[in-house]
């Protein structure tokens, strides 16, 4: 039997070994008391009232699906009718989804529990869970360092077993590099598998829905249930379900390839550095052709990803404006009203990042940023279809180095922007990149040409059993 | 437009100022190679076909009770809006 949380639980509750409120009510007593600042809201009502239709169910004798009763954690950039979604905000901090975002309905209709609103990044504008109102996310490991970000506090209850799994979102690495932070899986699809439809836009061409799980079987069973067409986002695509057998058999990768600019540089830190080349050797000797590949300059990919990022999502967050919704505070004029309360309920970091935007998209000065920026992207892409077509695995390392203390971040944001050097390019292809809590300290990225996630499932459970 | 519109205002966000942080990100992009032998085209449009219908769909009645309780102001049953620009 492989290992998987999720088949675990699921034989507990059929075979009457744990009732599902007994399972939930626990997880919300961890999650309550917990110290690492994961939760913005608990759901606790919904949650035991789903419990104990489930455990009426089992107790009738009827068969129950596999997520059925199974408890998991939603990053608070998802819409869940009736509950509060902050953003980490002071602007949403009162708001109420009206709504269900597709990827989470999704997630309901399988049965499966919501238990928490988690911690993250304020409108996900950052790598470490510090930019939120409810305090910086502990990471799981060590209390005195960050939890990663933006899903920080997703990728910290699953580390300490708070849910089973959660669903961070993954703009620029925000789902992989929090769970390379707390040591779990953290996968990012190919853009467009699951529908962003109720997730709280920050940029658009690279936003991603991703789930963070302790092991490979469970990351496989979720993006199943997400995954698939859906008429409200228009970029989403019909998708094959990934059986367990096609990512067992792991036969098919014959070559592997890294980029060597990502290795041979000053800014990586040493032991990751031979972490990872000790990996590469236990890959080639499984006699598998490992090449080394070039690539674009690690400011390069940060500069073209910030650029594009904060373009889109200072026309995404324009609508933040406190007249329909959010924490308006009144001016003289409606002006003025727009004015104020963007000022006082924004953070300085999501500040930061709309003036940003704004500056490459004025007259004057998009030429020679913004549409340079969308050029580089097309390079990029060229690349990785190019590289896709010699090798059919990308392997790198998911940071440059260890987790930051809390408070380090802060205070230097072009070297936080900086530490999303591996990250943001896979983004920026669109590309499906899993991390997995093995080779180096955060971890490793797993990446595969466009829709081809299950292949990077299956490389997964190769380095599973090989390193 | 030709008046020259500053940061802060594009961004409705009083006394906002450039960052030098992001602007250095900025001159990396300046300064990176062009490719100019790349003609990419994209093909983001959904075809015809793939539209979704163009009828219209009406909230559920939950839906439409919690957008109304989002809203920032009411009086006498009335959902209250900011002076309008007179200019």
């Amino acid at each position: 039997m492989m290992e998987s949380q999720i088949h675990k639980i699921h034989q507990q509750l059929v075979n009457k070994e744990i009732s599902c409120t007994k399972l939930v009510q626990e997880r919300l007593d961890l999650l309550k008391l917990n110290t690492h600042n994961t939760v913005n809201s608990l759901l606790d009502t919904l949650a035991l009232a789903s419990a104990a239709k489930v455990d009426a169910k089992i107790e009738s004798g009827q068969e129950i699906g596999l997520l059925e009763g199974i408890p998991f954690g939603i990053k608070d950039v998802y819409m869940v009718q009736g509950t509060y979604t902050t953003a980490s905000s002071d602007l949403l901090k009162k708001y109420k989804s009206p709504y269900t975002a597709t990827a989470i309905q999704k997630l309901f209709a399988a049965g499966a529990i919501p238990l928490v609103k988690e911690n993250c990044d304020s409108f996900g504008h950052g790598s470490s869970s510090e930019n939120t109102i409810f305090g910086a996310v502990k990471n799981a490991n060590n209390p005195n360092l960050v939890g990663g970000g933006s899903s920080g506090g997703s990728a910290v209850n699953v580390a300490k077993d708070y849910t089973v799994f959660s669903i961070g979102g993954d703009t620029g690495g925000s789902v992989r590099q929090p769970a390379g932070y707390n040591n779990v899986y953290g996968f990012k699809p190919t853009y467009g598998r699951i529908s962003r439809f109720g997730l709280m836009a920050y940029a658009s061409s690279t936003d991603c829905v991703g789930p963070i799980a302790k092991s490979i079987e469970d990351i496989r069973i979720v993006l199943n249930a997400m995954s698939g067409k859906d008429i409200k986002d228009q970029t989403t695509y019909p998708s094959e379900t990934i059986l367990a057998a096609t990512i067992s058999n792991t036969d098919a990768i014959k070559t592997v390839g890294y980029f060597k600019n990502f290795i041979e540089n000053d800014a990586i830190d040493a032991k990751v550095k031979s972490d990872f080349l000790a990996t590469i050797e236990k890959i080639k000797a499984k006699g598998i052709q490992v090449k080394e590949l070039d690539f674009f300059a690690s400011d390069t990919l940060v500069a073209t990803y910030y650029t594009l990022a904060m373009a889109e999502t200072a026309s995404n967050l324009s609508r933040l404006d406190g007249t329909n919704y959010g924490n308006r505070i009144e001016g003289a004029s409606l002006k003025d009203t727009y004015s104020i309360t963007r000022s006082e309920n924004f953070s300085e970091e999501t500040k930061r990042r709309v003036v940003g935007g704004n500056q490459v998209l004025s007259q004057g000065f998009s030429d020679e940023i913004y549409l340079k920026g969308l050029s580089v992207r097309d390079q990029i892409a060229a690349n990785f279809e190019k590289d896709f077509h010699q090798v059919d695995i990308i392997l790198s390392p998911v940071t440059p180095s260890s987790p930051p203390k809390i408070g380090d971040s802060l205070k230097d944001p072009l070297a936080m922007y900086l530490s999303d050097a591996y990250t943001v390019g896979f983004s920026l292809g669109q590309l499906p990149t899993l991390t997995v809590p093995q080779g180096t300290e955060t971890g490793l990225q797993i990446t595969a040409a466009k829709n081809n996630d299950a292949l990077v499932l299956k490389f997964a459970n190769f380095l599973k059993d090989t390193i | 437009m030709s008046k020259i519109m500053t940061v802060d205002i594009l961004s409705s966000i009083k006394g906002a100022k450039p960052s030098e942080s992001v602007n250095k990100l900025f001159d990396v992009i300046k300064n990176a190679n062009k490719n100019t032998a790349l003609n990419t085209v994209h093909t983001n449009a959904v075809t015809l076909d793939d539209l979704r219908e163009d009828v219209v769909i009406d909230s559920p009645q939950m839906e439409k009770q919690i957008i109304i309780a989002n809203f920032p102001k009411e009086k006498n049953g009335y959902l209250v809006v900011s002076k309008v620009i007179e200019e």
